[in-house]
């Protein structure tokens, strides 16, 4: 079949603008392999023979997506099969880097790939994580600077998790780790305080992606268990979101790891307006139960946290939206995700009514460049 | 009034469409072909500025009462008749440019006729 006419119609009016410096760090752009067995050369004898004879075998809660595997249509290419999307870096060069203008692209692999979260054996998701990476590194980080990576880590295993953050944290294209949202437990627990401590020591900033669980695979992605219809799941992303931002909090992660960045992505952000005001007034009541928190919850949140633009809420009025940026804190704590190459991606010119300069180069450049561990030399 | 041919009236068959960007200096137009009549659409989705008319073709779907009710069928209604824009999912019917989940939003409509073996939109000057 033709291809049919696929290029952005917004694009090409937004790449004619002159521009200076670093405008826009996408902090959530979505690469994936094509099949399993790209991995097989990533990994050791034991697991090759693993993944031929079992498959990667990832759990999933089942939810169904949308027709093209969640995909944008409009990204069917005649040079591939009909639905395979976005497996090469050239593809993702001609459809998203170039016409956007993409300054830097975060990799955050591929969601489906994210229920390793959920596997019982820590050895396979810890053994997948480092071959996706290997593979990441040379069929995607060696052929593009504006490409830097989110490892990917298990959290289900700290001690393999630091292994693998200690291997890749010298590559200057390592710009973050990349942990899904799916958990037993929220990421504040002294379990995981290793794996955040190894990234402190590294100053990568952790990047949590909704999925994994809360798409279900280890839990029910609510605490009332599980919801029948796709978009339910969606609706429960700002309370695993949440749960994750207090936990932080509450625990003394930013007290004990005082330089450390945290991203929550895909999740809305609405949730976070609502944890900031309701912590703050809660710890005026109960803070005798974490004394360690020497200053207001928001505070906390504000330095440490952060929020991926993407899914952007659609206000009422334009004049709700800015009123929400404002009690987000925009300018501090919202990252701009673009979630390329999904149906319900937030492009550059249209998620967002007109915004001030300054806010326009915090939400999409300043904030992830604060965030991320990008060479200077690169800004 | 400008006559524009877009395309040989065999280069559409019935389920077909034919896709032209630019169009004239705007975002670009998509006719189709619906079950035997043209129509013509602006290639510019009202929502979030996508390229509508790369969509997928659907139908209406349609429930009268919810599943754990007498009559869970799900319908498909009027199948090739609907466009999904490819960002966003949004549903519009291809006959009218209407909007099928906000009343407010409806694509721009062109006319499109057949004059010989060409098929011809006509513009507003």
């Amino acid at each position: 079949m033709t291809k049919l006419g696929a290029a952005p119609i917004s694009a090409p009016g937004w790449t004619a603008q002159p521009k200076e410096g670093v405008k826009i760090v996408d902090c959530d752009v979505h690469h994936n392999f094509e099949r399993p067995e790209q991995l097989l050369p990533y990994l050791s004898r034991f697991w090759q023979n693993h993944l031929i004879d079992q498959g990667l075998h990832l759990p999933s809660a089942g939810y169904s997506n949308v027709p093209y595997r969640t995909n944008r249509s409009d990204l069917k290419d005649p040079g591939l099969k009909e639905r395979d999307f976005n497996f090469t870096l050239e593809f993702m060069q001609r459809e998203h880097l170039d016409p956007w203008n993409i300054d830097f692209a975060l990799l955050t692999g591929p969601p489906p790939f994210y229920g390793y979260t959920g596997l019982p054996d820590p050895d396979w998701a810890a053994a997948l994580c480092r071959a996706f990476n290997d593979w990441t590194i040379e069929h995607w980080l060696e052929k593009d600077e504006r490409v830097v990576n989110a490892i990917l880590i298990s959290p289900s295993d700290p001690a393999q998790a630091v292994s693998e953050i200690n291997r890749l944290a010298d590559r200057p294209d390592t710009a973050a780790i990349m942990v899904p949202m799916g958990t037993s437990m929220p990421f504040g627990n002294r379990f995981y305080h290793p794996i955040w401590e190894a990234c402190e020591e590294h100053g990568l900033p952790v990047i949590a992606h909704i999925g994994g669980g809360g798409g279900a695979a280890r839990t029910t992605p609510t605490p009332v268990g599980f919801p029948t219809y796709y978009m339910e799941s969606r609706m429960s992303r700002p309370f695993v979101a949440s749960t994750h931002a207090s936990s932080l909090i509450c625990e003394g992660v930013f007290e004990k790891f005082p330089n450390l960045k945290f991203a929550l992505t895909e999740a809305q952000q609405l949730w976070a307006v609502a944890v900031m005001w309701h912590m703050d007034s809660d710890w005026k009541a109960i803070r005798d139960q974490t004394p360690w928190l020497k200053r207001l919850p928001s505070e906390y949140f504000r330095e440490h946290i952060r929020v991926g633009s993407q899914p952007m809420h659609e206000a009422e009025t334009t004049e709700q939206l800015y009123q929400f940026l404002d009690m987000l804190h925009a300018d501090e704590t919202l990252v701009y995700c673009s979630d390329f190459p999904h149906f319900d991606w937030n492009d550059p010119v249209t998620t967002f009514p007109k915004l001030a300069p300054e806010t326009q180069q915090r939400i999409f450049a300043d904030n992830a460049l604060e965030m991320l561990r990008i060479g200077d030399a690169l800004r | 009034m400008t006559r524009v041919v877009i395309a040989k009236v065999w280069e559409i068959p019935p389920g077909g469409r034919k896709i032209v960007v630019p169009f004239r200096g705007r975002a670009g137009i998509g006719v189709f072909n619906v079950n035997g009549r043209l129509y013509a659409l602006r290639n510019i989705c009202p929502h979030k500025r996508g390229p509508l008319c790369t969509g997928e073709l659907t139908g209406q779907i349609a429930a009268d009462a919810p599943p754990s009710a007498y009559d869970s069928d799900l319908k498909v209604n009027g199948e090739g008749e609907v466009l999904r824009c490819p960002w966003h999912q949004w549903p519009f019917e291809i006959a009218t440019g209407r909007c099928l989940v906000d009343p407010e939003v409806r694509v721009k409509t062109y006319p499109v006729r057949i004059d010989g073996n060409d098929i011809v939109v006509d513009l507003d000057d």
